[in-house]
């Protein structure tokens, strides 16, 4: 599978990152059996969060056990010093693991909390420590929130390494400055820090709850993916050939293997193709820029 | 409003700023509004078509008063003065033009030409023979043939586009492909057939209803189809 830098980490990932947020929905046996799959396909970036259920905890076994081959990224929502310190120890703790490659602020969404991050007592301070004492190897930034308030963390975090945010044609066809995730692209790249595409795969939002009650949703995402492998094929060529470092799978496991087949074959997409994918999908909905009011 | 991506292609290497343009054949006022985006000092919209109009004035034209000026008027006789535009768009026009209107209309563009005028057209190959979309296309002008003795969509290639506009004096600067494959989705293909049926009901029932029924059958079975090729050719008029 094709690899690329990761911004200036020294560190090339995967362009397929492993989302472990699909692990909450297996059984261990069968998280077990999806990190063996992953791994087999040439994976070497995954990413888990504390707010995945289980997820840490399903993947503490095999991470251990491969733990060399992989690039760990783990965030936390906690925005001031005491709350990200005690996030991070909880992580490492569930993870089994003495460090994490890379650690970022999780689902940034509202300009206060930018405030709080980069103030005095703020999470970053937990995150420079931990880096300091060689816990956190670098930090990054995720949110599928408002692209100008990315674009404005990316001014007022000197040291940011990374950054997630969303990436597909339904964004990538809105002129407007709320779907601008374009110009955070663009502006990564001039600072040298890499890329992770989410919402590749996102068809839309979910119907209304009295047309279609939540329970029953035939996939754990929040947002409606698109599931068949020629949808998947060519969401995940836009979004690998966008310029992200990387792109990360939709999080619900029956869909990881069609993602995994698309990212081994990926060989590009040219601008004509992303064009027609772009106009194809013109009057979609899209449901990044989102708050999830966490 | 979003600009498709095909016309901020088209037009993003041609010098817009500053430019007095006409889109020719003004649609909903897709390049019309690329046109503004990129700085266009006036845009005339030309369209012969009401609702294409009244459509571009609210779109477009409100909010761009001093810079717009939506016209309802046949391309074939243009109400601008000879030698006073800098960058003409015909951007999915030709293909619906006959090939004597097109030459009309060629005809047309290069009078009201500024000397070192751009001209960007930019339209469809012909559909290549397996397509699905190909057999609606042709229901489409089997009706307007019957009806009004000529086709309603003819897809002209990009080399014969250049041929004909350098006849016209016209100098070939570029060629790139906007769209391949072209998407052709559920919304395009509804709106052909509702041309095909608002075209069908100046025919006699023995004609209509087989054709109408044809018609519903062949857009069921497609549903959207992504094939063929959209370009865009850039020109330069020396004279």
């Amino acid at each position: 599978m094709q690899t690329r830098p990761l911004g200036e980490t020294g560190h090339d990932s995967t362009v397929m990152t492993f989302g472990a947020i699909a692990l909450n929905w297996l059984e261990q046996e069968g998280a077990d059996q999806m990190v063996e799959l992953v791994l087999d396909r040439g994976i070497n970036h995954f990413d888990v969060a504390p707010t995945y259920g289980d997820a840490e905890v399903k993947l503490a076994p095999k991470l251990n056990q491969h733990r060399e081959e992989i690039f760990l990224g783990c965030k936390t929502q906690e925005r001031d010093y005491e709350g990200a310190k005690a996030k991070l120890e909880a992580s490492l703790e569930r993870l089994e693991t003495d460090h994490i490659e890379l650690y970022q602020v999780h689902g940034l969404e509202y300009e206060h909390e930018l405030e709080t991050i980069t103030g005095e007592d703020g999470a970053l301070e937990a995150f420079r420590e931990a880096k300091e004492d060689g816990v956190v190897d670098h930090i990054g930034l995720t949110s599928h929130g408002n692209p100008q308030l990315i674009l404005e963390a990316i001014d007022r975090i000197d040291d940011l390494e990374t950054l997630m945010f969303p990436m597909n044609p339904v964004v990538a066809g809105k002129d407007d400055d709320d779907h601008d995730y374009e110009a955070v692209l663009e502006r990564a790249d001039e600072e040298g820090i890499g890329t992770l595409g989410i919402k590749a795969f996102a068809k839309g939002p979910w119907p209304s709850t009295d047309e279609l009650p939540e329970a029953d949703r035939p996939y754990a995402n929040w947002y409606e993916p698109v599931d068949t492998p020629a949808e998947i094929e060519e969401r995940f060529d836009f979004a690998a050939s966008s310029g992200l470092t990387s792109v990360i799978n939709a999080g619900d496991p029956k869909l990881v293997a069609m993602i995994l087949d698309a990212a081994s074959r990926y060989d590009g997409m040219d601008e004509a193709a992303r064009r027609s994918l772009i106009e194809r999908l013109r009057h979609e909905e899209s449901p990044v820029p989102e708050q999830l009011h966490h | 409003m979003d600009v498709p991506t095909t016309v901020t292609t088209a037009l993003e290497d041609r010098p817009i700023a500053g430019a007095t343009c006409l889109e020719a054949g003004a649609g909903v006022g897709n390049t019309t509004a690329g046109l503004l985006a990129a700085d266009a000092a006036r845009v005339y919209a030309v369209t012969n078509d009401a609702n294409h109009a009244s459509t571009v004035s609210e779109r477009v034209g409100r909010r761009e008063v001093d810079r717009t000026a939506v016209l309802e008027a046949d391309l074939r006789d243009l109400p601008l003065a000879s030698n006073s535009v800098d960058v003409i768009t015909a951007h999915g026009l030709c293909n619906v033009l006959t090939p004597q209107a097109l030459e009309r209309v060629a005809t047309e563009l290069t009078r009201v030409a500024a000397a070192g005028c751009h001209l960007v057209v930019d339209d469809y190959e012909p559909l290549p023979a397996d397509a699905a979309v190909r057999e609606l296309f042709a229901l489409e002008n089997a009706v307007a043939e019957l009806v009004g003795g000529r086709p309603h969509l003819t897809f002209y290639p990009a080399t014969m586009l250049r041929r004909l506009f350098a006849g016209h004096g016209w100098t070939f600067d570029r060629e790139r492909t906007l769209l391949d494959p072209v998407p052709w989705t559920r919304r395009h293909l509804e709106a052909h057939a509702a041309v095909a049926r608002a075209g069908a009901e100046e025919l006699p029932t023995e004609l209509r209803e087989p054709l109408l029924a044809d018609l519903e059958d062949l857009v069921a079975a497609i549903g959207e189809e992504s094939v063929g090729e959209m370009y865009s050719i850039a020109m330069r008029f020396s004279d």
